[in-house]
């Protein structure tokens, strides 16, 4: 063999054992997933005759919490890009209209919602982080760590990016608590702002809206080794 | 004054005689006609919705089943995805109403059809049993009419199975429980509108025989069920199980006991349940309901009523009227109400929106009365709430796997929008009462109604 293919590949190998060395030094990423019971979206809007409120109790999803991502209480974070996936959803049909004390508002007003968020063909609200930034550590063991958030919102099946706060609370026994609100435009989403027609007249939906979201995420734990006999 | 003209706003004879219904009659005695604004048809302009629709089956094709069949072809979410009865002539009946329905004779292919997520039980009371547990094991939602079984200890096992059937809907055909004029009144009435309640009545006559005929003596004996004790639970237990509910509802009150008696007076064959009875239910706090039907007589047909010391209100297929006493206290709306003066009675109007409303005589109004009957709205409540209850079922496994299964329980019970309707505990409290009355018909003995008759175990 010649010696100049020899040295190539010597490098490739060389190049290759290094990559492989170094992906198996990586730390893998720590995967949380979405658990019922302790979540909330809210939706809140406006309108020329009063304010409503939106309600859901599903969030699906998860997040992968890459090193330096705070997954402990009090866990020493610093400033500055993390590194971390999620992908999370909304099922359209699990939010329902309440009024300001929570109790059911409308199914005529659901309706019309699902509608307007094209339900049947689209039927969940999706979310992808692109970027979170940590601005600064938490200033006690109980105090949420805050970020800023991009990502990709999609609804009604368009897409926008987005930038909101999200506040990151590790709860200990591998739970996290992921806070965070933001406000956009119903129109930004090619959605016309609804205007139903009651006895009382027009009614004139405004095109702001806010969204409200908790959301707590787990590593599923690991069952317990039997023990031998 | 010409005597075509009453006092009231140009009302006249001849807008009476061409009116000709009962809503005109109770306006000329001074009702107040009540009603609801209900979702009706949207207007020009308004979103149009596009119903999810509900792949159903219907279970049972007499003469209640073939009323279902035609509300179930006026609902939009409405599938109707196979009919069912072992009568042929019944399915051939039904099979212009279901176009593209699979008929059968035999409810087990039904079951096993994964498609079809809900069942309506519309058989004989004494089949109700049978089908409903057999429809629940196979994971569908079921709507069973009222009285859900001829016996108590059916009624319950029909109950529990609903009851641990946590991801399915049951609904029992206890349709006004469903209706949104009874629900538009139910707070109108449980704020004390009326005063002191006192009394309630009711009454079912409509001159019928009850009976079909067959070729086939056997077929004659299985179409003719309500005319035998051994398979109905006559007039009390099929017809009169609504309106006592319904009483027992508005007033939030349990009934502690009943009286009644039947005769058979007018249809002498061989049937050996009464064609006419009269019961009174005693309910707490001195308030007493009586009821009467007959198949004999169809005078004044079906309605009921409420009294209380400061108004009355008459119920009439789904609308409702109100008729105040004189010395009544005001409750401040009367001020904007139309009123009418009409013999002897002042009737006051309370209509929702009545600025922008059309006029309650109009024949939009007056379809939308007729064709949206509580029996729509309960069909549509149902189906409704068991694509609810579905989606949010499959949204709930998919957000967080199927391992949990009483948080998906809780979801279900806590996080859903259901449309009223009565459910497994209501469906069999109202069997309970419609049994007992029936007891009382057919041993002359007044029943107090135990307490524990009432729990679910």
């Amino acid at each position: 063999m010649k010696r100049s293919t020899l040295l190539v590949l010597a490098a490739g190998s060389t190049v290759w054992l290094l990559t492989a060395a170094a992906l198996q030094a990586a730390e893998p990423m720590a995967r949380y997933n979405s658990k019922p019971g302790d979540l909330k979206v809210r939706i809140e809007g406006t309108s020329n005759i009063h304010d409503w409120q939106v309600e859901g109790k599903l969030i699906g999803g998860y997040l992968e919490a890459g090193p330096g991502f705070p997954t402990e209480p009090g866990q020493a974070v610093t400033p500055g890009k993390l590194e971390a996936h999620v992908e999370a959803y909304i099922p359209v049909r699990s939010l329902t209209s309440v009024e300001k004390d929570g109790r059911p508002y409308s199914t005529a007003m659901d309706d019309i919602m699902y509608e307007k968020l094209l339900a049947q063909a689209n039927s969940k609200i999706l979310y992808r982080l692109t970027e979170l930034v940590l601005k600064e550590a938490p200033k006690s063991k109980d105090a949420p760590y805050v970020c800023d958030a991009k990502g990709e919102l999609v609804v009604a099946g368009v897409t926008n990016t987005i930038s909101m706060p999200v506040n990151i609370l590790p709860v200990g026994d591998k739970k996290i608590k992921i806070t965070g609100s933001t406000s956009v435009k119903m129109t930004s989403f090619k959605i016309e702002p609804p205007a139903p027609k009651i006895a009382l007249g027009l009614i004139k939906t405004g095109d702001d809206v806010k969204l409200i979201f908790e959301w707590t995420v787990a590593q599923k734990k690991a069952l317990p080794t039997p023990a031998s006999n | 004054m010409n005597e075509n003209e009453s006092d009231a706003l140009g009302y006249n004879r001849r807008d009476f005689i061409t009116g000709g219904s009962i809503a005109t009659l109770m306006t000329m005695l001074g009702g107040v006609e009540l009603f609801a604004q209900t979702n009706a048809a949207p207007e020009e302009g308004a979103t149009k919705i596009t119903p999810v629709k509900v792949k159903v089956a219907l279970i049972g094709l007499g003469t209640w089943g073939r009323e279902i069949l035609n509300s179930l072809g006026r609902l939009p979410q409405a599938d109707v995805a196979a009919i069912c009865d072992t009568y042929p002539p019944f399915l051939k009946r039904c099979a212009s109403a279901a176009p593209g329905a699979a008929q059968t004779g035999d409810y087990q292919t039904i079951l096993a059809n994964k498609e079809i997520k809900t069942v309506i039980i519309a058989t004989p009371t004494d089949k109700h049993k049978e089908i409903a547990l057999a429809a629940l094991k196979a994971g569908k939602h079921v709507y069973c009419e009222a009285p859900l079984a001829n016996t108590v200890d059916d009624a319950r096992a029909i109950a529990l199975a609903a009851k641990a059937a946590k991801q399915l809907v049951f609904q029992a055909g206890l349709q006004m429980r469903s209706d949104p004029q009874r629900h538009f009144l139910l707070p109108f009435i449980r704020s004390g509108a009326l005063g002191k309640s006192v009394m309630a009545r009711a009454q079912w006559h409509k001159k019928t025989s009850w009976r079909a005929t067959s070729s086939s003596p056997e077929q004659e004996k299985a179409l003719n069920w309500r005319l035998s004790q051994a398979t109905s639970s006559g007039l009390l237990g099929e017809m009169g199980i609504h309106p006592i509910d319904q009483a027992g509802w508005l007033l939030n009150l349990h009934p502690v006991a009943v009286s009644a008696a039947g005769t058979l007076a007018f249809w002498k064959d061989d049937r050996d349940v009464p064609d006419s009875v009269q019961a009174v239910v005693e309910f707490p706090a001195g308030v007493r309901m009586i009821y009467d039907a007959t198949l004999a007589n169809s005078f004044d047909g079906e309605y009921e009523m409420l009294y209380g010391s400061d108004a009355a209100i008459m119920m009439r297929e789904n609308k409702a009227w109100m008729f105040k006493e004189v010395d009544s206290p005001l409750l401040g709306w009367e001020v904007y109400a139309t009123k009418v003066q009409f013999y002897k009675e002042t009737g006051i109007a309370l209509v929702m929106g009545a600025s922008k409303a059309p006029p309650a005589n109009t024949a939009a109004v007056q379809e939308e009365a007729l064709t949206r009957t509580p029996l729509y709205h309960a069909l549509g409540n149902f189906l409704r709430n068991a694509e609810a209850v579905g989606t949010a079922t499959k949204d709930f496994i998919e957000s967080f796997g199927a391992d949990d299964a009483d948080a998906l329980a809780e979801h279900l019970a806590k996080n859903i929008h259901r449309q009223p309707a009565a459910g497994y505990l209501e469906g069999y409290q109202a069997t309970v009462t419609g049994l007992k009355a029936n007891e009382a018909v057919r041993t002359g003995q007044r029943i107090i109604l135990q307490p524990e008759w009432y729990e679910l175990s």
